[in-house]
């Protein structure tokens, strides 16, 4: 294979970055402080929170299930903490830091029943997730029909504080999502456990021959996603220094979206953490273009319904394109065989 | 059911095909002519280019370049409606009927006897009932077809093409894979009939011997070309495997190297092993250094068997002896630590990882061994997988590309080399030639006589007596599910085991297969 053939692959396979950019040079044009530093920050803050939830939906996706309940628990997760700790039982669950963990482990349990449900069960995915996404909105709007706050600084930091680095102030967010996105590249690419979780993804019943525990696979891919969904949840309030019924509402679908942007197949087995990140980003990036632009909030959801359509679209283009291109590489060692034959 | 062509006439015409896809040159240059009242027979290896060609004349596919002639006309390319339209119908080995409806629905879908739109129910059944008898199929036109045996579905589609549809160009494509020896002999009387009626078949298959009976003339495809088209008269079985491996075959004799006895330890002991359903009550050992073969017609339960040994589907009843010791393996991967690999039969639905790398998929099971705290070890990874792709002689440009890639031997070699990799103690190889041409059959063979062989025992099955018999010190007949008989090594009676595999003994069997033949 010729450099230029590998460099061509290269780029098509990692089209959703190639379309970042084109993106970002378009909104460039249209607004010049688009490219300052401080709507770069602003921009990553801004799609944090999507991004954790991208990657959650996107490792269940991995796997060839799929989760409908995660904003459900990005809600549910830390709301029931916070009662937790300011209603129930304020003496025993007072500690911040506690309170950060049960709102992980929260999410992880949740997460496992729905993997206990899917892969021990053998429910369907989606009316499983679907049903567990309702009766957890259902549950906060009962336990949270009013807001809870202020919250305790230390519970909302994650999610609100600044760090000055590099001379300049940056939230934690962005550098807590940047280390879980790298973290979960690397399990992905490197571990006994990614490669496993990948293959039974790409086929679960080769897996499961090959000596896979596929459950456990099944189960973990669930058991991470609700705890990464909860900790969206974190963000979430911390960033409202609050807790609502509303944190999350909808959320799910864009989550697919991002995923599906950013080289996810729906069917299991392919994608990485890098292209979940680009996907996520395109999507933040989007919406604050617009609102640079000064487009009325009220667009603002058609138009990333739109951006979703042409992705789609580029998804399609690029595999006619990478096909095409192999193609025509054959041909012309056809051809030079045919030469060098006389 | 006559074709309005004089016989001889040539009813379709391939010339100058040549097809490119990304990543192969699937056919270059090929011209074949098969003419009305004859059987053309076409053979080679995998990825020789038989399906494209089958894909092109069905209208499935679009040739790079060339034309196709039907009966005098003359196309650049056919769509699958204008290959129907020209009489064009493809039996493909997957009998694909309508399982929830009658016999005669299926033989007769789209092409229903009706009038006033209203299904004439009683003038389909009259027609099904004489079209299954006049081709001796012992099937009642009210069944369900989903009721059929796989064997007898396929021969409902063949009718369906030749007779229900009166296609004048008929493709059987490995149409024979899935039928019992009894009933592709009826296909055999079937296909003569046919080319009485001057139709023109196109014959495919993998089995030589099949082909060399049943075709008038023969073409061989090598590596996308047609290498030779020539009468069957002038063809035997060794010049033809020579013309479609591309060299002369050695002539390595692989049963002197398969001793008759094996001395090793027991490595293996199953007792009244049973599977409600699949087997009863089956005994039998594995020595260390021993090839047992389970021969076996489709559904005698030597699938099921193979697969209760994995802990893939665990038995019902019965005691299982491994090295020693006594287990019960309750999942694949229990049994695979503890040194039992099964290569699963069906290569696509339970071997291979689409979109992971041929390297991947090599690896994929020692992922433990080559990590530490779980994080994978590059390097070894690697090595590792570039050691086995060259034991097992896979041919590719790199471990790093995609395992769709590759012809169905390749892939099959991917799975052996991935279970070679645990250095298992005993392999349980299903089928390991299964949908393999000729020249990976023998890769694949003396891999398992040399390589794998040495240091463990190895229970295989194959659909093909000749197969077990080159390879294996002992064969086992399984037949509804239990073992019927054994043979010792190294020289097999394939006479008698072929009679037992069909649930006769040898003596009551020479007559009725004489009478038959």
């Amino acid at each position: 294979m010729s450099f230029s053939l590998k460099f061509k692959l290269a780029l098509l396979d990692n089209v959703i970055w190639l379309m970042l950019f084109c993106f970002f040079i378009l909104c460039l044009i249209g607004v010049p402080e688009f490219a300052s530093a401080a709507n770069i920050v602003n921009i990553f803050y801004h799609s944090s929170i999507m991004s954790i939830l991208v990657l959650a939906e996107g490792f269940v996706l991995l796997s060839g299930k799929l989760d409908l309940s995660i904003d459900g628990i990005l809600a549910f997760a830390p709301g029931a903490v916070i009662l937790l700790a300011t209603k129930w039982a304020p003496d025993v669950f007072g500690n911040p830091w506690l309170c950060l963990v049960l709102t992980i482990i929260l999410g992880g349990l949740v997460g496992f029943f729905n993997g206990f449900c899917v892969a021990k069960l053998d429910m369907n995915p989606f009316m499983q997730t679907l049903s567990m996404s309702i009766i957890l909105r259902g549950l906060v709007l009962f336990l949270i029909p009013l807001s809870i706050f202020p919250l305790n600084p230390a519970y909302s930091y994650i999610g609100k504080a600044r760090l000055s680095l590099l001379g300049r102030s940056i939230p934690v967010t962005i550098i807590a999502v940047l280390l879980i996105y790298s973290v979960f590249g690397f399990i992905l690419r490197r571990t006994v456990f990614g490669r496993n979780y990948m293959a039974t993804g790409g086929n679960e019943r080769a897996s499961y021959v090959a000596g896979i525990d596929t459950t456990r696979m099944i189960l973990g891919g669930y058991i991470i996603a609700g705890m990464l969904a909860a900790f969206a949840g974190i963000l979430t309030a911390g960033r409202q220094d609050s807790v609502s019924n509303t944190m999350g509402s909808g959320a799910v679908m864009l989550a697919f979206a991002g995923a599906l942007l950013g080289g996810t197949s729906m069917s299991g087995g392919k994608g990485s953490a890098f292209g979940m990140l680009g996907g996520s980003l395109l999507l933040g990036m989007f919406s604050n273009s617009l609102n640079l632009l000064g487009v009325t909030v009220t667009l603002v959801h058609a138009s990333q319904g739109a951006l979703i359509f042409v992705a789609i679209l580029a998804d399609r283009l690029r595999i006619r394109a990478r096909a095409r291109l192999l193609r025509n590489e054959q041909l012309k060692k056809l051809k030079e065989s045919e030469v060098a034959l006389g | 059911m006559f074709s309005e062509q004089p016989a001889g006439f040539p009813a379709l015409k391939l010339k100058n095909i040549t097809k490119v896809y990304p990543g192969v040159i699937a056919l270059e240059d090929v011209n074949i002519e098969a003419r009305s009242g004859e059987v053309h027979g076409l053979i080679g290896k995998n990825g020789a280019g038989k399906s494209t060609l089958v894909g092109i004349v069905a209208g499935l596919i679009r040739p790079t370049s060339g034309s196709i002639e039907v009966k005098g006309r003359r196309f650049p390319f056919l769509t699958r409606a204008q290959g129907m339209q020209e009489g064009i119908a493809i039996v493909t080995q997957e009998p694909e009927v309508i399982l929830d409806i009658s016999v005669a629905e299926n033989l007769f879908l789209g092409e229903q006897p009706a009038s006033f739109g209203l299904v004439d129910q009683r003038e389909m059944y009259r027609k099904t009932e004489k079209i299954l008898t006049d081709y001796g199929l012992d099937i009642s036109p009210g069944y369900r077809a989903g009721d059929l045996s796989l064997s007898e579905r396929q021969l409902l589609l063949i009718l369906k093409a030749c007779v229900a549809e009166d296609a004048g160009i008929v493709i059987l494509d490995e149409a024979s894979a899935p039928l019992t020896q009894k009933d592709a002999r009826l296909l055999r009387s079937m296909v003569k009939r046919l080319r009485e009626a001057g139709k023109a078949i196109i014959y495919i298959s993998h089995q030589i011997d099949e082909l060399l009976g049943i075709c008038d003339r023969l073409t061989v495809l090598r590596d996308g070309r047609s290498v030779i088209t020539c009468g069957k008269s002038s063809l035997n079985h060794r010049s033809l495997s020579e013309l479609i491996v591309g060299e002369p075959l050695s002539d390595q004799n692989s049963k002197s190297n398969a001793a008759g006895n094996v001395e090793g330890e027991t490595l293996l002991s199953l007792s009244g092993f049973t599977k409600w359903g699949a087997f009863e009550s089956v005994n039998l050992t594995v020595r260390r250094g021993e090839v047992v073969g389970l021969a076996g017609l489709r559904g005698s339960g030597r699938t099921e068997l193979m697969k209760a040994i994995a802990g893939i589907d665990p038995p019902d009843a019965g005691k299982m002896i491994f090295k020693g010791r006594q287990c019960s393996f309750r999942t694949p991967n229990l049994a695979l630590r503890d040194g039992i690999a099964y290569l699963p039969e069906e290569r696509e639905l339970e071997g291979l990882i689409k979109g992971f790398s041929i390297k991947d998929n090599l690896i994929l099971n020692c992922l433990h061994i080559l990590s530490s705290y779980g994080v994978i070890r590059k390097n070894d990874c690697d090595r590792l997988s570039e050691k086995i792709f060259k034991d097992v002689e896979c041919k590719a440009f790199s471990t790093e590309q995609d395992v769709d890639e590759l012809s169905g031997g390749n892939k099959q070699k991917v799975l052996i080399g991935r279970i070679m990799a645990l250095k298992p103690d005993l392999y349980l190889l299903d089928e390991p030639t299964r949908g393999v041409d000729i020249g990976a059959k023998k890769n694949i063979q003396s891999l398992i006589i040399e390589n794998i062989r040495g240091s463990a025992g190895v229970l295989v099955s194959s659909p093909g007596l000749d197969d077990l018999a080159e390879i294996c010190d002992r064969i086992l007949v399984m037949y509804k599910g239990r073992i019927a008989a054994c043979h010792k090594g190294p020289n097999f009676e394939e006479h008698a085991l072929f009679m037992e595999i069909q649930g006769m003994t040898g003596t009551e069997a020479a007559g009725t297969d004489a009478a038959e033949r």
